[in-house]
């Protein structure tokens, strides 16, 4: 017998190689518990004595119920993020530096179209609180001489009353134009009222809202300070009157760059207005971006100090600012990447005047994992609103446009502050009577995140940010105001004619502290590869398992025994057939089970083995043929033999 | 004596062939290994042997092709970082204090008066051209001028710009060059520009302005930086504010200081520089309180009225906060404090630190950089600041032969000025300008590891107040001055807080996302869930290969010695020789020295061949290989027991 058979005899003999061929489930189960390679089963069937096996048992169950457990944690934390930080150094764009007079419009310039607005406003100071001009600035000199304020029938007050309410008499306002009572009814909403207590110690001042030709629906706004009252009522009606002047006027009307930009310098090397954008901003005016040039490259710093950055004196001409609708002098400047919309009103850093503002910057850029992991965006283009910006997208952008969206749909017009969305036009009174009570309403409701645009709207997954540190100096010293203001009025006589005071000046520093880039990043935590091997690792820990386990179980416990089962059936459907048919049967029991074995491949045959030959010589033992092996070994001495013997 | 046994085992084996056949090994193999898919293959039938095979392959192709993924995840070095916020006790930050006038008027005027004196004239010039002016120009030292001096260009003809000497009426004027006649002083068009000329005034380019103001403030730092880098170091020192004059008041925390817990350093752009806790001769101090109370109190006179004019635009105390035992970056870092007002600076420290190679790449204590930090002659440590205003004082000395006065000297070398070095400023400004100059330098130098920044919330009030106005000052002056007089005013006084904020740090550390327990877990984890298989399957597989190899060597081995026999035999006709017949046939090879006529013999042994031996069959020479079987059949008796 050939040694090779002969293994594979005592494999066969040892392997109860009958899983599938098992007649019954009982003998399957307890073929696939001895011979499965998970631990546990076989002790299952190995065990003696009945508390043993139930112990067994009980190990092996708490074994699978742990891996199902943990496999299922496994599954439930995939989609987690885990962060990191690194840091680069390295050569760093320079971001967009958008730059903005916090006055829109030159006041000796836009006067004409705002004359009767301001006009009415002064009156209304005068009778609610007695004030009258002081006459000390020259430049409103003409503008509040007229005192003809008795003859004009004010249209600005009668579209919109300002009102002043007293607390005793509930109901009842005083107009401030005609100064008689009047009894108010509809609504009246505080400005502010349901997020913070207003105490109702002195009167309050605000404006009704009513639709047109219906004056019992009426929307009353309430400001705690007639400050805020009247700029807030200012600004309604600025709005209506800019909204109608067409935007090559307004840019007009508006500071060019040479006059804002005194002296400009980038990277060590002069700069001037033609490395600036212009940039319109409604409520802002002309805004110029640094930076920002289409079809031009990004500039970036290799050098970090505030030498190295964008250094610019700024002209910022009090004398031309308007009185009610900014009360605060300076620039405003933003700090933004290039393609994405400066939102100027929101997030600006205000720098004063005669002072030298440095805004140190520190680059810190997020990465986001979208969807599944989070829900940003990566451009918007899965945001079901559409962006009316010339920009690219972001939530900020998302949310305007949606609330300008909305307006349009609602009101029928545009708002003034926010782009025009395609075929709208701005809201005035000539077309849109009401325009101003609808956007008090929606705004209300966009506020109180009725409009679904907050849920809408998604944030982005990457953004740089860029961290200032911002920090003030006396500029010009005393010890160089002099010469400086000198050169300063030189270089800007181009534009003006005027010795420059200190306080129409304001410097301005952007820099990189230093070319440190910050990248938060997240990575998905898990990877498939991962997964699976902490599935290995669980399978192995709690019942050394695997696939392979997993495949032998679906084998076993379905395919094999529904064989089994059919086999049966089939069985006893061919026999109740057979004793349907003749009544006698021959033997007809035994066939099937047979047929079935014979089928079934037996070992040996499955490998392809010639059948073994009988084992068993009978006689004598074999030889033992090692002994004759020493011919050979004798054969090897040959040549050392021979080597002596030839001369 | 054992290599020996195995030595003659193995030559036995050689003789004898190989115990066992490769299928047999096979077997073998797969019934006993504790991989799981191999025992499926052979105890199954035709079809399922098959189903298996190939689920075992793939299986095992999986296995490699995961692990190479895991091997290479753990190649890239990937760090994970762990964030900590909070407030501990910490050192409290070095800070760094300058005027942004570098030196005192008063003191500085002599060496300034000619420069002064043609900057007044230059001004005059710019601003107001008429020519009535020039008789002014007689007592001026134009050696300063020379050198590098300003010039309009006239650019209303943008194809030919005209050059125009301020002085060039009175003084030799470049070819091409004439005075304006009528120059309207602000009329568009014109552009003050600096001559900047090499190789004795051959070779000249113009450094454009497009606003004179920078032009003039440019060309004044430049003439300033000719002079001082000429006036030995102490002299500097003493031109600038001294502490006692500068620093009035100190408190830190409960404990007062004053001017003397201050260090001295004399920094270039800002002159005289006051470093409180740097750490270098005494311990750092610590803080362990969060709030105002318990930082850093100081109240600095800045005295704006005696700044250099055209040097010090800028009004204001100038300060940074820095880690002990580094050298400030003033001018990068810095940030202003404004006279007349309280300023007060929260901090929070903010660390990074990072694992270094092959993690990241940065370096430890920069000993790994090309570059020679100069710094270190101040005993401090390496950061990148400091490499790279090494690396540009290292291409300056390289390109233009002379130091810049800005960054420390090298050794052996001397600072730039006009007088010794004529081409320095051109070539510096071709140097600063260079954008090669600054990558090479990027490229070169790297990060340290522990990166610390110092993030403040600054604020801002009036102070003194008008009400305290009058009675702080009399304090200060007469603590100061030891006069009865108010010596200090708003302008000059600047009182500065310096806290830890509530969460005084942020510490981001990094360590190895991927480490060896992380790699050996998931490798092990793959193998498990794929074939169920361990470290000891590998070394049961690796022992199976070895017993091929063994085999086929062997083989090999018999072989060659079969196909020697076979050319020795080749003579010889008819059917193959039997084992004894060979056996005999070396037998008789052996015994006869004199093989000259083996042909009698050839004819004799087909005749002895032919009738087989008679009585015992032939035995079975397989059988003979009983070691491996035996160890088989000791092993399977040993289960059936």
């Amino acid at each position: 017998m050939a040694p090779g058979e002969k293994i594979k005899a005592k494999i066969k003999k040892n392997l109860p190689v009958r899983g599938p061929q098992a007649p019954t489930l009982r003998d399957l189960m307890h073929w696939y518990c001895m011979n499965t390679n998970t631990h546990g089963c076989r002790r299952i069937v190995v065990s003696r004595g009945r508390l043993r096996r139930l112990l067994w048992i009980l190990f092996t169950l708490t074994a699978v119920a742990l891996i199902v457990w943990q496999c299922a944690l496994l599954v439930s934390s995939f989609y987690t993020v885990s962060v990191s930080i690194k840091v680069h150094f390295q050569k760093l764009d320079f971001p967009a530096v958008t730059i903005c007079n916090i006055n829109p419009y030159k006041y000796s310039v836009v006067r004409d179209l705002l004359a009767d607005l301001d006009q009415e406003t002064r009156g209304a100071l005068r009778t609610l609180y007695g004030f009258s001009e002081v006459k000390s600035r020259k430049r409103r000199g003409a503008a509040s001489e007229n005192p003809a304020w008795a003859g004009i029938q004010p249209k600005f007050l009668n579209t919109i009353p300002l009102l002043a309410f007293s607390e005793n008499e509930k109901g009842k306002a005083r107009d401030f134009f005609t100064g008689r009572k009047r009894k108010v009814d509809g609504t009246i909403i505080h400005r502010a009222s349901n997020v913070m207590q207003v105490h109702e110690s002195k009167k309050t001042v605000g404006f009704q809202l009513c639709p047109s030709n219906d004056t019992s629906n009426c929307a009353t706004y309430t400001f705690s300070s007639g400050v805020n009252a009247i700029q807030e009522w200012y600004k309604l009606h600025y709005m209506n009157i800019m909204a109608q002047v067409p935007l090559e006027k307004k840019i007009n009307m508006s500071y060019s760059a040479e006059e804002l930009l005194v002296t400009c310098s980038f990277d060590g090397t002069s700069c001037d207005a033609r490395n600036f954008t212009l940039f319109h901003h409604p409520m802002y005016g002309n805004c110029y971006t640094f930076n920002n040039r289409e079809n031009e490259t990004t500039l970036s710093t290799s050098r970090g100090g505030s030498e190295y950055g964008l250094q610019v004196i700024l002209y910022v001409d009090e004398e031309e600012y308007n009185p009610f609708l900014v009360s605060s002098t300076g620039a405003k400047v933003l700090i933004h990447q290039q393609n994405e919309y400066p939102f100027i009103e929101d997030v600006g850093t205000e720098i004063e005047t005669a002072m030298s503002t440095s805004i140190g910057m520190h680059l810190t850029e997020s990465f986001k994992l979208s969807e599944p992991y989070s829900q940003c965006t990566e451009d918007g283009r899965d945001v079901p609103v559409t962006n009316i910006y010339n920009a690219s997208y972001s939530l900020q952008v998302c949310l305007y446009s949606c609330f300008q969206t909305k307006m349009v749909e609602k009101c029928g017009c545009a708002q003034y502050s926010q782009p025009l969305p395609p075929n709208a036009s701005y809201c005035n009174y000539q077309q849109n009577s009401n325009w101003m009570y609808c956007y008090y309403e929606l705004y209300q409701a966009f506020v109180k995140e009725e409009l679904d645009c907050q849920t809408v709207c998604r944030e982005t997954c990457r953004f740089k940010e860029w961290t200032l540190t911002a920090s003030l100096a006396q500029w010009p010293s005393e010890a160089s105001e002099k010469w400086l203001l000198r050169v300063l009025t030189w270089d800007q006589g181009q534009q003006i004619n005027k010795q420059l005071n200190k306080t129409d000046l304001a410097k301005l520093l952007i820099f990189y502290k230093d070319l440190n880039q910050r990248s938060i990043m997240e990575s998905p935590a898990n990877s498939i590869e991962v997964l699976l091997s902490n599935f290995g690792g669980q399978l192995g820990l709690w019942m050394s398992c695997s696939v392979v386990c997993v495949i032998e179980i679906i084998e076993v416990f379905f395919i094999d025994s529904f064989s089994i089962i059919a086999r049966r059936q089939w069985q006893k459907a061919k026999e109740w057939w057979a004793r349907k048919q003749t009544a006698p049967s021959q033997q007809g029991q035994d066939n099937p089970a047979l047929q079935m074995d014979e089928d079934l491949p037996t070992f040996t045959s499955a490998l392809h083995l010639p059948p073994a030959p009988g084992a068993q010589v009978p006689g004598t033992p074999p030889p033992r043929y090692n002994t004759l092996h020493l011919e050979r070994a004798f054969s090897h001495q040959l040549p050392d033999t021979q080597a002596p013997s030839e001369p | 004596m054992h290599w020996r046994k195995y030595l003659l085992q193995g030559l036995h084996r050689l003789q004898k062939g190989p115990g066992y056949t490769y299928k047999e090994l096979l077997v073998w193999y797969c019934n006993n290994t504790n991989t799981h898919g191999p025992k499926r293959i052979i105890c199954e039938g035709p079809k399922k042997k098959a189903m298996w095979f190939l689920i075992t392959l793939l299986f095992a192709s999986l296995v490699c092709w995961q692990w190479g993924v895991f091997i290479k995840t753990y190649l890239s070095w990937d760090v994970s970082v762990s964030l900590s916020l909070g407030f501990k006790t910490m050192d409290f930050p070095a800070v760094t204090i300058c005027n942004s006038s570098p030196f005192r008027y008063s003191k500085a005027k002599p060496l300034l008066k000619d420069l002064d004196e043609l900057m007044q004239v230059v001004l005059d010039r710019i601003l107001a051209p008429e020519p009535t002016l020039a008789n002014t120009t007689g007592a001026l030292n134009f050696t300063l001028w020379n050198h590098t001096p300003l010039v309009l260009i006239d650019e209303r003809d943008p194809q030919h710009p005209v050059v125009l000497d301020l002085f060039g009426d009175n003084h030799n004027a470049s070819a091409g060059s004439s005075a304006a006649p009528a120059r309207a002083g602000n009329a568009p068009g014109y552009k003050l520009a600096m001559r900047l000329c090499s190789l004795n005034g051959t070779v000249c380019t113009f450094r454009n302005f497009t606003s004179a103001t920078r032009a003039v403030t440019e060309w004044y730092v430049l003439q300033a930086t000719n002079i001082f880098s000429q006036v030995p170091h102490q002299q500097l020192v003493e031109m600038g504010y001294p502490a006692e004059h500068m620093i009035l008041a100190c408190l830190f925390g409960t404990e007062p200081c004053s001017y003397r817990n201050f260090t001295s350093i004399f920094y270039p752009d800002y002159g005289n520089c006051y470093i409180f806790n740097w750490g270098m001769e005494e311990a750092a101090l610590p803080s362990a309180n969060p709030g105002a109370e318990f930082g850093l109190k100081l109240i600095l006179d800045i005295d704006q009225e005696d700044y250099v004019p055209f040097l010090a635009s800028t009004a204001g105390a100038r300060l940074v906060l820095h880690e002990q035992r580094t050298y400030p970056f003033i001018k990068e870092e810095g940030i202003y404090a404004t006279s007349g007002t309280e300023t007060s600076i929260g901090v929070l420290v903010d660390k990074l630190q990072r694992m270094g190679e092959p993690y990241s790449p940065c370096t430890r204590n920069g000993s790994d950089v090309a570059i020679r930090n100069l710094y270190s002659s101040y005993n401090t440590t390496y950061s990148i600041q400091a490499c790279l205003h090494s690396c540009f004082q290292e291409h300056m000395v390289r390109n233009c032969s002379c130091a810049h006065y800005l960054y420390p000297l090298p050794p052996g070398q001397r600072y730039c000025n006009s007088r010794d070095f004529p081409d320095w400023a051109h070539c510096y400004f071709d140097l600063r300008m260079s954008l090669a100059q600054r990558e090479s330098c990027i490229r070169m130098c790297k990060e340290s590891c522990n990166d610390t920044q110092y993030k403040m919330t600054i604020s801002m009030a009036d102070w003194p107040s008008e009400a305290s106005e009058d009675w702080i000052f009399h304090v200060l002056s007469q603590e100061r001055d030891h006069s009865t007089n108010i010596t200090l005013s708003k302008k000059g006084i600047v009182k500065l807080n310096i806290y830890f904020q509530e969460f005084n740090y942020r510490t981001i550390e990094e360590s190895a996302a991927n480490n060896m327990v992380w790699l050996l877990s998931n490798l092990g984890g793959q193998f498990g869930f794929w074939m169920g298989g361990s470290v000891l399957c590998l070394i049961e597989f690796g022992e199976i290969i070895i017993d091929f190899l063994w085999i086929t060597i062997i083989k090999l081995v018999a072989f060659s010695k079969g196909l020697r026999q076979r050319r020795a035999q080749a003579p010889y006709t008819g059917p193959p020789p039997t084992v004894a017949e060979l056996v005999e046939a070396h037998t008789n090879f052996g015994f006869q020295p004199d093989a000259t006529h083996p042909s009698p013999h050839a004819e004799a042994y087909p005749e002895q061949h032919a009738p087989p031996i008679p009585g015992t069959p032939p035995p079975n020479y397989d059988s003979l290989r009983l070691q491996p079987l035996d160890t088989i059949e000791s092993d399977s008796e040993g289960d059936v027991i």
